[in-house]
């Protein structure tokens, strides 16, 4: 792949953009030209116009034509072709864009999308300058930094670019921030907590050059920094405590928590992020011990919603992974080929075949060697005791149904019943109702035989027969079968173990004869009937077989002729196909997915049973365990494409690899029960640029409130380009150098000016940059809704910093102090806290939280007990109590909540205030609940 | 993601629990969002859902044959529902036809039946399973599986509210939550302020209902006097940083919550209304929720969502007879008021009532666990049902679509939950597909890749 391209550096030559940069020569060439970019002028225009139709959508797209492609683009159809390099008025492109007539107008009217002068100008402009594409930036690789980027301090090369872009505007970095305000910022950045007054005097008056460094490598060494970061990370894995999706109530996750804490953890013990990547996908395929902690990494592939269809279950864990991960929206290509990006749906099922043949291990796993109380042992014997035999017996019965059942079946292939998606089972069944699983099995398995199989053999050759000559045909096959099987006294009642069966099963030939079928669906029931009689015999000889082993029974040869039946060759080839392992009767119900085929009356009870011992893992003795994954060893079955995302309608054969736009076309297909590993490794591949693109990214949106990419999962055509292209490589290529940390990188950025600068509102600068993309100030930032909770406890000293453990639930309002991000995250339930405060929604991945301002949110800071009871507990505080004067109280408030000293005249404001009720304590509260509620508690400058 | 808020949402903090009177022109200006485009007739929504599937056969789609083959099996194979189900059922409620238009309705409904000219009825309704759960999304959310937002929300995300002191998107439940629960009323992928807020309605201090809505603790006077330091406070802050919109949102915000303590209250205490208002509507909470939806619409509530009740109470497996009449008993009259008072009041024209259920039910009888026993009730039935409309630019007096000889299944011009969607979105002058969100790179559509408007129930 050429990079830069060559007219970029052309182009590049002599123009004034490495102005700006004095200081970083050697810097390799931008990825974004000043004057006509295909990047950053031209693709947009065609992904938002012409892509639709003419894009990588094969289905979608119209006349052949593909304009993402530039030798596409250049063929010629009818001696025309839609961009001719260099020649304007020869594009047909240019030509059908400035048409007025509507039916040769680009885009089609009934599209309802035009091109504006300055778009088609553009177009033009690009062709005449020879139509080079590009690839889309996200995909291009990271250059490799120069010496001299690599040694330079990361927090000056961050400023350098950032100045350079402001500079180009007339504008610049704000003053620095107060180091009261720095410390405070940088203290709910990296732990969600606010500074204590101690901390914020000793930062103030440190004299020493690197004071500030030390914060931040105090702050980072801090556990409350895992708890923080870990929390971001759990926004993108979609984390929660219960199932979702389910009907009545909801049903808790017994081990979400172990996920959460390995999370926590992971970021405190500054696990470098390929590494933790690799261990979130593939942890049972790196080698570990079985009981390694770092298997409850799998969660970020096990914690998602829990839906009952097994395929939206696998695209929920693509999505995660693609939009969570590389900030591409493959989800988009489960039923079409992406219309914008190249992402075919060739390699979501790859992804899909990919993580299909992974489920939870029978057993999950110990995390650690936690405390396993005998009693909490004993307990689960006797509820997986339970649970078995209950599961084994109602499989017997089961089973041995579906065995009387064949007829009942094979008249419904018979019918023509399409092809059932088995994907999910909803409906409530009784005895004498088909199950879907099974019909499909019955399909699959008449298959296998052809017309020469001893019992199957004449049902496929009756199955091409005309039904007004089937009656006859029956007769005549059965005749000519009978004729080739020779003698039927070799065979007729007497059969024992030495006794082979003749080429065709003579009980099918003696049924057929005898009911003389007339039509298809009359044969199935014939088959149904030697089926049902064969397992009736079974049955019966069972039991006579059983009864010579009872005290009175009398003991008989087993080659006696009393056994003729039990011991025969022509009753085993019938019974093959009832109980032979494969066959479509011999259903795994200790596969709990299948118990739904169960009948309704019997459903309750064995779910019951699975779910007794989800109560008892629920239970706060019980040992942690990994909600782990482990990937099948046997050979996996083909994948195909499904068409239109419709699991019945197979498409192409699809390989277990990685996605095609980020591979090389010789890569091979991930090795078989190590396909997750192969994609980590993918993932995670420093080839792969945008892994790290899109986690640098996140970093800094967490940082400064908005990202450079500030569509953070989405980096396709559709997404927005990067404010700073060059930074955000930089910062992903230094990432890498520095063995992927992330406390490097925290520190890199929070060591820069950019980051340091102050708050200051400049209308002047507003008006040049309304979004400050440029970062010409720090943003100010309202608290999350899990900063806020924690700083109300913080506030009034009730906080438990305990970490990690089984999330606690807030009832009736009363208040569990410990941090937010341990609370029950309940997907069917968002609690009121969460949906009213933007938390993120549990269901699905994000990067970044929405940000509203509604009223329910100061009627939570102006009448909710919550915030009355912590303003109680501050105004408590032994350290308040201890004195009367009103000042002093009033300045403990002021450092307290707002890391800085009150001025005169809000120590005045509020004696005002305190006197109209005679400094009682009851006024306190209410001037303790203002002070809670007021807009300098919940922003950070 | 919330790609559609980004670019401005610095600048443009959403007051208001819609977004007020910002939406349209933010919507306008971002062309991921240019939904609206013509002014439809509604402007606001009342959704009466019989949760738990109200029979076709027994209310809105007499069928005579039905009678005739009673206690026989049909001639054809019973459809498949989620349990098995045996001979035909008849109906043991009497139809006669009514109003003007001689649209025939049971006497389960003997008042709402006084209505029909106002009311079209589409008889042709189909969903996609027989489950309760999966139909219930897909009749809210337009996706049985997947996690889609609401219509409520939908709506609430693109037309705003028009009071800005109330949710602009309530459920009404009384006693407890529907089969599916939250999930009923999703915001999904759309910021969370549009998920609908739910009310129990089996309450009746008002004050009770929203969350935080009083303090209890203090006077009045005492928080005038609070609220006064607070926003002293508040502007001393934004004093020395000046233009920073979203401070000066926070205080708009605080004026705002201020006023909604007595607002909000007003709105969902029906006893302010006169007591022959009152009667109109009839006891219980089913009727009393409805005339709280009333005074909701009025007040500009964009959404209103009537539940009948917690979990399923139409599901009616069993005898039919008893539990049906029960069900209608509770919310004949309050419909019947509804319809009628919001007619009185010239608001029906802009109001759209909606009344279904997720599905409907079987002609068929219900069996019983073992084998043959029946039950004197019906299973769900997703091939066919039926459902009313009224108001919002309806056809009064219509009948639409028709199913098979006996109800099991829609035949005569089918209409989807899709369907329905569109021409709910159309009646509010919404062109259902170029109503999207860019969500995940993808733009979403309430109605995804289906939806035909059924003009022929459109006025």
């Amino acid at each position: 792949m050429p990079w830069p391209s060559r007219t970029t550096i052309r182009r590049l030559a002599g123009c004034c953009y490495l102005a700006g940069l004095i200081g970083l020569a050697g810097i390799p060439s931008p990825l974004w030209a000043q004057e006509i970019s295909y990047r950053r002028d031209i693709l947009p225009i065609l992904a938002d116009n012409c892509f639709e139709c003419h894009g990588p959508d094969a289905k979608q797209r119209e006349a052949g034509l593909r304009l993402d492609i530039r030798e596409n683009a250049l063929e010629l159809t009818d001696g025309r072709a839609a961009i001719v390099p260099e020649k304007v008025g020869e594009s047909e492109l240019i030509r059908r864009i400035q048409s007025t007539d509507p039916d040769e107008v680009m885009p089609p009217p009934e599209s309802k999308k035009a091109l504006s002068a300055e778009q088609i100008k553009s177009l033009g402009q690009w062709i005449q300058e020879g139509a080079e594409y590009e690839r889309h930036w996200a995909f291009e690789p990271i250059p490799r930094l120069n010496a001299f980027l690599s040694q330079e301090p990361p927090a000056k090369v961050i400023d350098h670019y950032i100045t350079a872009d402001l500079q180009k505007r007339q504008l610049s970095l704000s003053a620095p921030a107060s180091r009261a305000a720095l410390i405070r910022r940088a203290t709910f950045d990296l732990t969600g907590l606010p500074p204590k007054w101690q901390e914020v005097q000793a930062f103030v008056f440190d004299d020493a050059p690197n004071a500030y460094e030390r914060v931040i490598d105090r702050l980072l060494a801090s556990p409350a920094y895992g708890e923080r970061w870990g929390r971001h990370w759990l926004d993108l894995a979609r984390y929660a405590d219960t199932h979702g999706a389910s009907a009545i109530g909801f049903q808790r996750f017994p081990f979400s928590y172990t996920y959460r804490d390995y999370v926590v953890q992971a970021f405190n013990e500054g696990r470098p992020y390929n590494r933790f990547i690799e261990e979130q996908i593939a942890a049972d395929q790196l080698d570990l011990a079985p009981n390694d902690p770092a298997h409850a990494a799998l969660g970020f592939l096990t914690i998602g919603r829990q839906f009952r269809n097994r395929h939206d279950v696998l695209d929920d864990q693509i999505d995660v992974i693609t939009r969570g991960l590389l900030g591409l929206t493959v989800a988009c290509a489960r039923c079409h080929d992406h219309k914008f990006d190249a992402i075919p749906t060739s390699d979501y099922y790859s992804l899909h075949a990919t993580l299909a043949n992974s489920d939870a291990p029978p057993e999950l796993p110990l995390v650690g060697s936690p405390d396993v109380p005998d009693r909490y042992q004993a307990e689960l014997d006797r509820r997986k005791k339970h649970r078995d035999d209950l599961v084994y017996e109602q499989g017997v019965i089961m089973r041995s149904r579906l065995r009387m059942q064949v007829g009942m079946y094979l008249e419904e292939l018979v019918k023509g019943t399409p092809e059932q998606d088995t994907s999910t089972t909803f409906l409530s069944y009784r005895t004498d109702e088909w199950r879907p699983v099974v019909l499909e099995n019955w399909r699959r398995y008449l298959r296998t035989f052809d017309e020469s199989d001893s019992v199957f053999g004449p049902w496929h050759r009756l199955s091409k027969i005309a039904a007004e000559d089937f009656k006859e045909a029956t007769q005549d096959l059965v005749k000519s079968l009978e004729e080739e099987n020779g003698d039927p006294k070799k065979f007729a009642d007497e059969h024992r173990f030495s006794q082979r069966s003749p080429k065709w099963n003579p009980r099918v030939l003696e049924e057929l004869k005898a009911s003389a079928p007339a039509s298809m669906l009359e044969l199935a029931r014939a088959y149904g009937r030697i089926f049902e009689a064969t397992h009736r015999r079974w049955l019966s000889e069972l039991l006579i077989a059983s009864e010579e082993a009872t005290p009175s029974g009398t003991v008989v040869p087993d080659e006696d002729a009393k056994h003729r039946i039990i011991n025969s060759d022509i009753e085993r080839q019938l019974r093959h196909h009832l109980f032979a392992p494969g066959t479509p009767t011999t259903l795994d119900f200790t596969h709990r997915k299948n118990v739904g085929m169960l009948n309704r009356g019997v459903t309750g009870p064995v779910g019951g049973a699975y779910g007794a011992i989800d109560s008892l893992n629920l239970e706060p003795h019980a040992p942690p365990r990994a909600m782990a994954l482990k990937e099948s060893t046997t050979e996996p079955k083909p994948a195909f494409v499904f068409e239109r995302g419709n699991p019945i309608r197979r498409g192409e054969l699809v390989r277990a690899r990685f996605l095609s736009a980020l591979s090389n076309s010789s890569s091979t297909a991930f090795a078989n029960g190590q396909r997750r590993l192969g994609l980590a490794r993918a993932i995670v591949d420093p080839q792969n640029p945008l892994t790290r693109r899109v986690l640098v990214n996140w970093v800094w949106l967490h940082h400064f409130g908005q990202g450079l990419v500030a569509t953070p999962d989405d980096f396709g055509t559709r997404g927005r380009a990067p404010s700073h292209p060059e930074l955000l490589d930089y910062l992903a290529e230094k990432f890498h150098l520095e063995g992927w940390s992330l406390k490097r990188l925290h520190k890199a950025i929070m060591l820069s000016n950019t980051y340091q600068q102050s708050a200051r509102e400049d209308s002047k600068a507003r008006e040049i940059d309304p979004e400050n993309r440029y970062l010409w100030r720090m943003p100010t930032r309202r608290l999350e809704m899990e900063a806020m909770r924690d700083s109300l406890l913080s506030a009034s000293g009730e906080l438990d910093r305990r970490i990690g453990g089984r999330p606690f639930e807030e009832k009736d309002g009363n208040a569990v102090p410990r941090r937010s991000l341990y609370a029950f995250v309940n997907r069917d339930v968002i609690s009121n806290l969460a949906s009213t405060f933007d938390a993120a929604n549990p269901s699905t991945c994000t990067l970044e939280r929405p940000e509203t301002l509604v009223p329910q949110q100061t009627l939570f800071a102006l009448n909710s007990k919550y915030v009355q009871e912590r303003a109680a507990k501050l105004i408590e505080l032994p350290a308040l109590a201890a004195t009367d004067a009103p000042r002093a109280r009033i300045q403990f408030l002021y450092r307290r909540l707002f890391s800085r000293e009150p001025t005169p005249q809000e120590i005045d404001l509020g004696i005002q205030y305190l006197s109209k009720e005679n400094m009682q304590k009851s006024i306190w509260v209410q001037y303790a609940h203002a002070l809670l509620a007021s807009n300098e508690f919940h922003f950070l400058d | 993601m919330m790609t559609a808020h980004l670019s401005r949402r610095r600048f443009l903090f959403r007051s208001g629990l819609g977004i007020g009177s910002l939406a349209l022109p933010q919507l306008l200006t971002n062309a991921a969002l240019g939904g609206i485009h013509s002014p439809g007739k509604a402007k606001s929504v009342i959704h009466v859902f019989l949760n738990g599937g109200m029979s076709q056969v027994d209310t809105f789609d007499p069928k005579e044959a039905l009678t005739k083959w009673g206690g026989k099996e049909l001639p054809y194979e019973n459809l498949q529902t989620e349990r098995k189900t045996g001979v035909a059922l008849p109906s043991p409620f009497e139809f006669s036809r009514h109003g003007q238009c001689g649209t025939p309705v049971s006497d389960l409904f003997p008042q709402l039946s006084k209505c029909v000219d106002k009311m079209a009825v589409i008889r042709s309704m189909h969903a996609e399973l027989p489950s309760h759960e999966l139909s219930l999304m897909l009749m809210n959310s337009g996706h049985q599986r997947l996690v889609r937002p609401s219509l409520g929300s939908w709506l609430n995300w693109g037309m705003g509210s028009e009071n800005e002191n109330l949710p602009g998107f309530v459920a009404l439940c009384p006693g407890g939550l529907p089969v599916g629960g939250t999930n009923n009323w999703r915001s999904a992928f759309l910021p969370g302020v549009y998920q609908g807020a739910l009310i129990d309605t089996s309450k009746e201090d008002p004050k009770k209902l929203i969350e935080n809505v009083r303090n209890p603790s203090i006077t009045s006077e005492q928080q005038l006097q609070q609220f006064d330091l607070l926003q002293k406070l508040n502007r001393r802050h934004l004093a020395s940083r000046e233009g920073e919109p979203a401070l000066e949102a926070r205080i708009q915000s605080f004026e705002l919550a201020y006023r909604m303590q007595t607002e909000a209250t007003d709105a969902f205490d029906i006893s302010q209304e006169p007591q022959h208002i009152q009667d109109m509507y009839g006891k219980g909470a089913q009727n009393r929720q409805l005339l709280m939806a009333r005074r909701l619409i009025e007040r500009g509530v964009r959404f209103v969502q009537a539940w009948h009740g917690p979990s399923q109470p139409w599901d009616s497996h069993d005898n039919i007879k008893k539990t049906h009449r029960n069900v209608a008993n509770q919310c004949d009259q309050g419909l019947a008021a509804l319809v009628n008072d919001l007619d009185q009041r010239g608001l029906l024209e802009e109001t759209l009532i909606l009344c279904t259920g997720e599905f409907g039910r079987t002609p068929t009888v219900e069996l019983g666990i073992t084998g043959g026993g029946e039950t004197l009730g019906r299973d769900h039935n997703h091939w066919g049902f039926s459902l009313w409309m009224a108001g919002g630019g309806i056809k009064g007096g219509t009948v639409y679509g028709a199913t098979d000889e006996f109800g099991f299944k829609a035949v005569e011009n089918p209409v989807s939950i899709h369907d329905l969607h569109a021409t709910i979105l159309h009646l509010l002058g919404i062109d259902h597909e170029r109503f999207t969100y860019r969500h995940a790179g993808r733009d979403f559509r309430l109605t995804d890749v289906h939806g035909k408007v059924v003009h022929q129930i459109v006025a």
